[in-house]
């Protein structure tokens, strides 16, 4: 058994100290405990030379296992340093001096090194000897994981440091999950017994343990901040080496040669293509992840039982994830399997690992112990300033979710039977990995129509529905029937009910085939008013799905998506390439590229994030590059170089005003002269985005000088409604069919000069049963997601001008968004019932 | 050239100016401290300089060394591990030398500071002793390349020490106790540095 030694200023001090932590450790059983304190003459101080002794002392009884140091504060460190030096280094490789505050490391240590741990076992243990308290003060003042040191101290005091390295955070993103991931295991491979901690003397965050995932990343380093590594023991130099080695390469964080064409050839948001059956309506047995998997209350075993439990868990979990990720790898790049790293990650995480111990020890079970865990490290994450860096919180729970599972043997998310997915919120995560062929849809109980899951999702064609909070606590099994385009759900549904969700899922699916079928016909009314639907398109791959799916160009390129995998800005030339290739797959249809939309919910890598107390009524889009132009221009001028040879149009997001317009022309026109032409490209059409209220009311005196608008649907409601959109608890107000609404789509139309396009790009678009009707308000090109491209057509096809235009005139005078519903939801019926006479087969929707 | 004889002269003096300006240093560090510098260091130069003579030990550098370790066990606060480094590791140059010399004596200090360093890691500029030491040593080593004897260094190392020390003034203290009043520790001279000046000052006295 390792002994402990006690250094203090004062004897009473210490000798109390060892008292108090005797009685956590009563008997004769526990470790020897020297103590080297006071000077002889009874005055406060150290004495190294006692200290020395104290050492040698602890050595001999310890057998030579090894001696803790804890020390309190000033000469005491610097004694027991000049100590080891007068000890020399054989017994000095056998003491490690704990950076441990005195009396909390000397309780922990005491009682870990009575249950035989060895000396680096203790050691870690002592360090994290502050951890119950903070946590326990954390939730009422917010501050750092370890405040052990007063902020005042400033960021060079650490008493206990013998070798430090100061390493500079140069990814664009921070420390974020991925990048602390390979700090933690780099201190974990170099030297997994010395004890290595991180401060970030920017933020004054820290310091935490480096072999500690979710308290490094609580350290909330961004670009640009200065962390310091400190590392004790006789591999701290080269542990500190390595590190610093790590950050030179900005913890893997910098691009990579070749990243760019990587980025635009991943399939970032569609996964694997359109596998879903693209029916917006679904029937079948409820499947459940309980997503809210509760530990609690769940009676506890042995303390040596919870303890295998939870272990057996947490190395079955791992061993899932990695497997998950090389999957991943192969399927859909790195930077997606390294989520799943990420997660493996934070399961072997000490610091994780040490609150469990503590929790079991009490009495907790495996689940408890396990979840209350989790939910506390997630907490560290939700209150971080940074926002790429508090969606951390999720991984932490997503990962502490697979294990809960294995605890209490529930199904893991990846095995699911056949059937309707009941969530509290669809995740991106779960999105792209969830089986379309076996998961017929999606009901979320929580969560809005617009969250980046939910996109994913219906862009893969499964059918989606959001919001129903009766559905919170349906079981698994029950049988379900929904439609996402009328917002019904039945529950257990009796036999006429199940008929009819029948009817209408045959009648879709034949709309289905026949609309692909057609697809790659042009759209014409019945009577004979030519249309155009196009494509909202992220990748590359999306636009060659697009152009497979019969979209006539794309109404918007998403550049902030296409290149959202881009540490680093891409080059003019890099850029040119890849929008060539987009306008190449789409040929000979133009494609609408939208310049970077940073700002509100869409950080950009390579762009500083402003804090700002409103993103969404911030610097978005255009307004983010008044005063630093740069990363605009680099884009304009590829975008005229492409224009030089392909039909492309470039749209200007977040435009408010007149001086809007008139900055972006006078941008425009200096990337056309950077890009070697005389003037504008002949090729090359300009338009703004139409998404501010202000823009669509004075859209007359914007568009002198330009081409086309193009209505951004989604930000036009939540901006009318005052509603955040990705507010679940606001869906009442955020119905982008209420009047006020459709009266802007309508303003905007009036409000061009005779014969501009028009265009809409929101989730509307996407909708084919609102394709009549925002035809009706004027829209003359839909842009809609590759997957509704062909029914939005066949839509189109089917009906006349002169229909939709009534349609929108009644649409204009109902007093709200239901009504508006009710209205459309009668001309479906009787659209149905004229189909239906046309094909006999058909049915009705309830 | 300096003897033993010349090197306990040293601590004697030092012992004797320390005792002398002990309440001047402890007004300094109660300033910026914890009040017991002063005493600390006449307590732990009394007890050197109280060392028997005929105490076992015989050579320059084993003086030196026992005065380390007396300093190491009786001053208490920082500066005990501090300067009893300096002692400890000023001894290695002058090993086996009955007379040391102008060479020897620059090597002995710069081996004593950068010993200093080691343990207290501190930088110029830090608010420490380190930052009388540093221009002391500077200005011994470039009297001693200017062929001047080593009273004539030590002369040029005792002013820099004190042009040094008085630098400390408006810093911000960034080590030790001090650092913990943060910017409320600037306009205050380090107690520190000014005992290390003494120290040098009470070496120019002597070593010749």
């Amino acid at each position: 058994m390792i002994s402990v030694v006690v250094v203090s200023h004062s004897r009473a001090l210490a000798d109390a100290a060892v008292a108090l932590a005797a009685q956590m450790a009563p008997g004769p059983d526990g470790p020897r405990v020297e103590v080297a304190a006071g000077l002889d003459d009874g005055t406060l101080g150290t004495d190294a030379a006692a200290v020395a002794a104290a050492i040698q002392r602890g050595d001999e009884a310890s057998g030579h296992e090894g001696v803790l140091v804890l020390m309190d504060l000033g000469s005491a460190v610097l004694s027991a340093e000049l100590a080891l030096e007068l000890l020399g280094p054989e017994v000095a490789g056998r003491v490690r001096l704990s950076p441990a505050p005195l009396l909390e490391g000397l309780v922990v240590a005491v009682v870990s090194a009575r249950s035989g741990r060895d000396l680096g076992e203790v050691a870690a243990e002592a360090a994290g000897g502050l951890g119950p308290k903070t946590a326990h003060l954390l939730p009422d003042d917010g501050a750092g994981p370890c405040p052990e040191e007063p902020s005042v101290a400033g960021p060079t005091t650490s008493p206990h440091r013998v070798d430090a390295v100061e390493l500079e955070v140069r990814g664009p993103h921070g420390l974020h999950a991925r990048p602390a991931a390979r700090l933690v295991a780099c201190a974990a491979e170099v030297a997994p017994q010395t004890i290595v901690r991180v401060r970030n003397l920017t933020s004054g965050r820290g310091p935490v343990d480096a072999l500690s995932l979710s308290r490094v990343a609580t350290l909330d380093a961004r670009q640009g901040h200065l962390l310091l590594a400190e590392a004790s023991g006789p591999r701290a130099r080269e542990v500190l080496e390595s590190l610093t080695e790590l950050a030179r390469d900005g913890f893997g964080d910098l691009p990579r040669s070749g990243a760019v064409a990587e980025a635009a050839a991943v399939v970032d948001t569609t996964g694997g293509g359109v596998a879903g059956s693209g029916l917006d309506a679904a029937v079948g047995p409820v499947l459940r992840l309980d997503a809210r998997l509760d530990g609690h209350g769940i009676p506890a075993g042995s303390v040596a039982e919870e303890r295998v439990r939870w272990r057996e868990a947490l190395r079955e979990a791992g061993e899932r994830l990695d497997q998950l990720a090389e999957q991943a790898r192969r399927q859909l790049g790195d930077p997606a399997a390294e989520v799943f790293e990420a997660h493996a990650t934070l399961l072997r995480d000490p610091e994780l690992a040490r609150d469990v111990s503590r929790r079991l020890v009490e009495g907790q079970s495996a689940a408890t112990a396990w979840a209350e865990t989790v939910e506390a490290t997630a907490a560290w994450f939700d209150q971080l300033a940074d926002p790429y860096q508090r969606e951390r919180a999720h991984d932490v729970r997503a990962a502490g979710e697979r294990v809960l599972r294995l605890i209490v043997g529930a199904p893991e998310p990846e095995s699911l039977g056949e059937g309707i997915l009941v969530v509290e919120e669809l995740d991106p995560g779960l999105a792209i990995s969830l089986d379309p062929r076996a998961v017929r849809g999606v009901i979320t109980w929580h969560g809005g129509e617009t969250g980046h899951g939910v996109l994913i999702a219906v862009s893969r064609g499964v059918p989606v529905l959001t919001g129903e909070e009766a559905l919170r606590d349906v079981p698994a099994g029950t049988t379900v029937a929904f439609d996402g385009r009328s917002r019904t759900v039945e529950v257990d549904p009796g036999e006429e009910v199940l008929t009819a969700f029948e009817e209408l899922l045959d009648h879709r699916r034949r709309e289905r085939d026949l609309a692909l079928e057609t697809s790659a016909t042009p759209v014409v009314t019945t009577d004979g008013v030519p249309l155009r639907v196009r494509a909202n398109v992220s990748s590359l791959a999306m636009a060659r799905l697009a152009a497979q799916m019969g979209a006539q160009g794309a109404g918007l390129v998403r550049t902030e998506a296409v290149f959202g995998h881009c540490l680093q800005a891409p080059s003019v030339d890099e850029q040119a390439q890849v929008y060539g290739e987009i306008a190449a797959a789409l040929a000979p249809h133009p494609v609408a590229i939208r310049t970077w939309d940073v700002g509100g919910d869409k950080p950009l890598p390579f762009m500083p994030t402003v804090v700002e107390a409103n993103p969404f009524l911030g610097t978005r889009g255009l307004r983010a590059f008044v005063h630093d132009p740069r990363l605009l221009l680099d884009q304009l001028e590829a975008i005229c170089r492409v224009a030089a040879h392909a039909e492309v149009q470039v749209l200007f997001p977040m435009v408010t005003t007149r001086s809007d317009v008139d900055l972006a022309l006078t941008l425009l026109r200096e990337a056309a002269t950077r890009a070697g032409g005389d003037g504008l490209p002949p090729l090359l059409e300009v338009g703004i985005m139409i998404e501010v209220p202000a823009a669509a009311l004075n859209v007359s005196a914007l568009t002198e000088g330009l081409d086309l608008v193009s209505i951004g649907s989604n930000d036009l409601s939540q901006y009318a409604l005052a509603a955040d959109r990705g507010n679940g608890d606001l869906a009442a107000w955020s119905d982008p069919l209420e009047p006020a609404v459709l009266r802007l789509v309508r303003a905007t139309c009036e409000g061009v000069p005779a014969g501009m396009p028009v265009g809409l790009c929101g989730a509307l678009a996407g909708e084919p049963g609102l394709a009549g009707l925002l035809a009706g308000l004027g829209v003359s090109q839909l842009s809609a997601v590759p997957a509704a491209v062909p029914l939005v057509k066949e839509r189109l096809r089917a009906g006349s001008m002169a229909g939709f235009r009534e349609i929108a005139e009644r649409a204009l005078d109902c007093p709200d968004a239901a009504s508006v519903r009710a209205l459309l939801g009668q001309h479906a019926d009787a659209r149905r019932r004229e189909s239906v006479s046309a094909r006999p087969a058909g049915g009705t929707a309830r | 050239m300096a003897d033993l004889e010349s090197f306990r002269a040293w601590v004697a003096d030092a012992s004797a100016t320390l005792t002398d300006q002990a309440e001047h240093l402890t007004d300094l560090d109660r300033a910026i401290g914890d009040g017991d510098h002063g005493t600390n260091m006449a307590r732990g130069f009394a007890a050197c300089a109280a060392l028997d003579p005929e105490a076992g030990y015989n050579g320059i550098d084993a003086y030196l060394k026992m005065v380390g370790m007396t300093l190491v066990s009786t001053v208490g606060g920082a500066s005990g591990p501090l300067y009893g480094t300096f002692f400890l590791r000023l001894a290695g140059p002058l090993a086996a030398a009955d007379e040391v010399g102008v060479h020897q004596v620059g090597q002995a200090l710069r081996a004593g500071v950068e010993g200093v360093v080691a343990r207290g890691k501190a930088q110029l500029g830090d608010k420490t002793m380190y930052d009388a030491l540093a221009p002391a040593l500077e200005a011994f080593d470039e009297a001693s390349r200017d062929g001047q004897d080593l009273a004539s260094c030590l002369e040029a190392a005792a002013l820099a020490a004190a042009a040094g020390r008085d630098a400390t003034e408006p810093l911000v203290a960034r080590k030790g106790r001090a650092s913990y009043l943060g910017e409320r520790s600037a306009g205050h001279i380090d107690p520190g540095a000014s005992s290390a000046t003494l120290l040098i000052e009470a070496a120019a006295r002597t070593l010749v």
